[in-house]
């Protein structure tokens, strides 16, 4: 033990090296780009409408918030950029205006704003927002009627829907590539699997999220519909169609891995992904709602105090 | 604390975007194409997606406008909506309501051809 390398640090001053909020909110909003980009391409005026929308109404509630409770004025930080971004990526395109608005009320005010701000959340404020969206105008999230008036050149149906409604039989007609590719209905944001991917890699080597969270949720979708395709193949898809469809990647690299809703250690970091994964295909498979991962992560959000308890032992405890 | 360049950015940023936003929802408003692409019949025992270009187009099942916009004079292109003479419940025998119109039409044709569905699950989302 005496040899042992020793954390030396070195006097004061120390010397700040320039990251903070703002620098994450930035990478967070880079990362999002080639998933954005992709939905523009495909939906056109109607997505970008949508995302610009969301972004300034999301900052605008954020103003208004600090201006109401008289506290310093933070739409700076980006985050309330960050939280529009996500919520555009998650709404189809051609999403009524008052819908944006209140989403973003939602989200700013109701999900981030009212529990003191930034870091004080208990859940992800676009997770929040997006389910109470679901569940108040469940037809504007019914992918199929949302963009009843696209016709591009892929499959229009939305797959997790008709896989819920019609079986395995009925998505013969989507293939693995095609899925990553983004050719499938969704999300503006939500569809373009390998811009998500390359998003969240490129924040997992950031270090701006954590990869156990990511890749235990990842994990617990891909064993536990195994399971269920194992079990029952007619009636349930196999592992790589539910990670490439609905809001799985989006919610495995930026959702679910969201700062002050996560756990921070490394036990609990798994349970809380894994815990996410799980119930995402439960609820897809066994449960009413076509997509789970909404919920999923709402309800480890709400587990997530609860698995930070799980703390590594004090060096030098006694007894 | 954020800084104040920082803040003009965000200052400046929030306004492009809402003008940005404005606009596009303003000077695109969605409106449904003259031919519809898809259309959703609602119902209680369940919405059924119809693919209506699919139906209609040459590359699809190729069905001719008046095979179902039945009282379509020849010549005339502009065919009235389904909904236009059948109403939800019916009191004239000789127009059935939606619900049966849609039924005889689809599964009738769907018979008649020997494709498409023709079973309730096939078609309702339930």
């Amino acid at each position: 033990m005496i040899n042992a390398k020793k954390f030396t640090v070195s006097h004061a001053p120390f010397w700040h090296d320039g990251s903070g909020i703002s620098s994450r909110s930035y990478n967070i909003m880079i990362a999002t780009l080639p998933a954005i980009i992709a939905g523009l391409l495909m939906y056109g005026m109607p997505a970008l409408a949508v995302v610009c929308l969301s972004i300034s109404s999301a900052m605008i509630w954020e103003l208004l918030m600090n201006l109401a409770t008289k506290r310093p004025i933070s739409i700076g930080d980006g985050n309330a950029g960050v939280i529009g971004i996500l919520l555009a990526m998650l709404l189809p395109a051609g999403t009524p205006w008052w819908i944006v608005i209140t989403g973003t009320f939602f989200a700013v005010v109701i999900g981030k704003e009212i529990y003191g701000g930034i870091g004080s959340n208990p859940f992800n404020p676009v997770v929040v927002a997006i389910a109470i969206l679901m569940v108040s105008w469940k037809d504007f999230f019914d992918f199929d009627q949302a963009l009843l008036n696209y016709d591009l050149n892929f499959v229009m149906v939305y797959p997790l829907a008709a896989l819920k409604h019609f079986g395995t039989s009925a998505i013969g007609g989507f293939s693995i590539f095609d899925l990553l590719l983004g050719k499938q209905m969704g999300g503006i944001g939500s569809t373009f699997g390998l811009g998500i991917i390359i998003g969240g890699i490129y924040l997992i080597i950031r270090g701006i999220i954590r990869w156990e969270i990511s890749a235990s949720f990842l994990a617990g979708i891909f064993i536990t519909a195994l399971l269920f395709n194992i079990s029952d193949p007619d009636r349930f898809a196999g592992p790589f169609f539910h990670i490439l469809t609905g809001y799985t990647l989006i919610g495995a690299f930026f959702l679910a891995t969201e700062d002050s809703s996560s756990p921070v250690n490394f036990i609990p970091m798994l349970i809380y992904g894994a815990g996410a994964g799980v119930m995402t295909v439960l609820i897809r498979n066994i449960g009413i709602y076509i997509d789970g991962v909404i919920f999923a992560i709402l309800v480890m959000n709400l587990v997530n105090p609860l698995l930070d308890k799980i703390r590594p032992k004090a060096i030098g405890k006694v007894g | 604390m954020t800084s104040k360049k920082e803040l003009l950015a965000a200052f400046v940023l929030t306004l492009i975007l809402l003008v940005v936003g404005v606009i596009s929802y303003a000077a695109f408003p969605a409106k449904p194409p003259d031919q519809p692409v898809r259309l959703m019949f609602k119902g209680v025992a369940g919405n059924v997606l119809f693919t209506h270009k699919m139906h209609t187009s040459e590359s699809g099942y190729d069905v001719a406008c008046s095979d179902c916009h039945h009282n379509l004079e020849e010549g005339e292109t502009d065919p009235q909506t389904c909904g236009e003479c059948h109403e939800a419940v019916s009191e004239d025998e000789d127009v059935p309501a939606k619900t049966d119109a849609f039924h005889s039409q689809c599964i009738g044709c769907h018979q008649e051809q020997e494709a498409g569905p023709q079973k309730c699950a096939s078609c309702h989302v339930m």
